[in-house]
């Protein structure tokens, strides 16, 4: 069933908040099981420790929130700044945008004679000529304008639920060695099975994917992560797999194998993607 | 770019003229005077309103015994469909397509490749009897060719702004 394009926008629009989630969480959950280490070490009272660590989950959060709020809205004002820039020279020169537009579809593969008609059709309807201009040749649009107040609040609950993963081991287990070690080991299983997600979904294990996709991927502006080597020269798909690390075979089975995942991470430009 | 005085470079370029391509020398063009436009590409928004500006006072060219060219890096197809894109050009448009005459009179821009928007007035023994270049995102204006033009043709001292009908320097006066 063909999707509502309204529909898909909002779906965009939520997706840009990915990027809060992962950094949120992945902050409350090292800092909170960083402060558990460091208390557990110098205080013997186990409710002392759990109090300072819930004292440093809402300060993290409130200061995730806030940056991510204050960072938001400053993007946005340096990028609304801009988009004003480029409607006054719109309004100045029309001609100069229409060549710039020209010259943007035709490095995208329009003829320049198809390219014309185009934007001299898009030119019939002075807002639509400058809404492509700003997509077209500025790389900016109404899409790209977080919202502070969501990104500070998304930023916000997921550091705390971040936190929560090795708070909550902690919390239930009095004794301080084993409740320590079991949050640092929910700590690792909450890190490793999301990178290793992330990694998997790029192709970091064994995929196949069409050919293509890897050229997409680069299209999209991703540091291309794997090598492809072609299964058969008759075989339309290509297998791929990391290009640096080999997967660790880990004694305990628990998917710690750190430089893999941090392989993955780097080179399936996961960071560049959602930061 | 070419001086004043100084000769025209001799071509031999295809051209686009009422939807038939041909080969165009300069010394094919009969008319006393020429006036010789390059612009920077066909299928743009500013080139068009200097291409139909010329095409508009063609007939007072001809009445000052003035053949109009317009001369791109395009080829002569794009000329073509440009020339039906704009409802039809009642003058050739020559394709340079190597740049070899822009470059000739000085007016390639060799970093895009393009002709600048430079127009020359060419006497009957192919001098250069005026030249001007325009930035590339302002137009020319078609009446200020047709003004120096019909100057030109007076062969006398003509004051700033001056404009047929009105007076003239005596002949022999050179400044």
């Amino acid at each position: 069933m063909a999707i509502d394009p309204s529909e898909k926008r909002r779906l965009f629009e939520r997706l840009s908040n990915v990027r809060e989630v992962v950094f949120g969480m992945q902050d409350g959950v090292l800092t909170t099981a960083g402060v558990l280490c460091g208390l557990s070490g110098a205080v013997s009272d186990h409710t002392q420790v759990v109090l300072a660590a819930l004292a440093s989950t809402a300060a993290g959060a409130l200061s995730m929130g806030v940056g991510a709020y204050l960072g938001t809205n400053a993007e946005s004002d340096v990028l609304g700044a801009e988009i004003g820039r480029a409607r006054r020279e719109a309004e100045e020169h029309p001609y100069v945008l229409q060549e710039n537009l020209l010259e943007a579809l035709a490095k995208e593969g329009l003829s320049r004679d198809a390219a014309y008609r185009v934007v001299k059709l898009i030119s019939t309807s002075p807002r639509s000529l400058i809404s492509t201009a700003e997509e077209k040749i500025y790389g900016i649009g109404g899409g790209v304008m977080g919202n502070p107040l969501a990104d500070g609040v998304v930023m916000g609950v997921a550091f705390v639920v971040g936190a929560l993963v090795p708070l909550l081991p902690y919390f239930f287990i009095a004794n301080g060695r084993t409740g320590l070690a079991a949050a640092l080991g929910a700590t690792a299983l909450a890190l490793g099975r999301a990178l290793h997600d992330d990694c998997d979904e790029c192709g970091g294990g064994r995929l196949s994917h069409r050919p293509g996709d890897l050229a997409a991927r680069g299209n999209r502006g991703l540091a291309a992560p794997c090598i492809d080597t072609p299964r058969s020269p008759h075989s339309s798909r290509i297998t791929i797999r990391c290009a640096k690390f080999r997967p660790l075979r880990s004694p305990w089975k628990i998917g710690i194998c750190l430089p893999r995942w941090k392989n993955c991470w780097q080179s399936c430009g996961l960071r560049s993607a959602s930061h | 770019m070419l001086g004043l005085n100084e000769n025209a470079p001799a071509f031999e370029l295809p051209s686009a003229l009422n939807g038939r391509v041909s080969m165009m020398r300069l010394t094919d063009v009969r008319s006393e005077w020429i006036v010789l436009f390059f612009y920077p590409r066909d299928f743009s928004f500013v080139c068009p309103t200097e291409v139909t500006g010329f095409h508009r006072s063609l007939a007072e060219f001809e009445a000052e015994d003035c053949s109009v060219l317009g001369i791109s890096v395009d080829s002569v197809e794009s000329h073509m469909s440009w020339a039906h894109e704009l409802g039809g050009i009642g003058y050739p448009l020559l394709s340079d397509e190597g740049g070899t005459l822009a470059r000739a009179f000085g007016v390639l821009d060799e970093r895009e490749h393009v002709a600048q928007r430079a127009s020359f007035i060419l006497r009957k023994d192919r001098a250069v009897a005026y030249a001007m270049v325009s930035p590339v995102n302002v137009g020319r204006s078609v009446n200020e060719t047709l003004r120096v033009l019909r100057a030109l043709r007076t062969g006398r001292l003509c004051p700033a702004e001056w404009m047929p009908g009105m007076d003239f320097g005596p002949a022999g006066l050179k400044f």
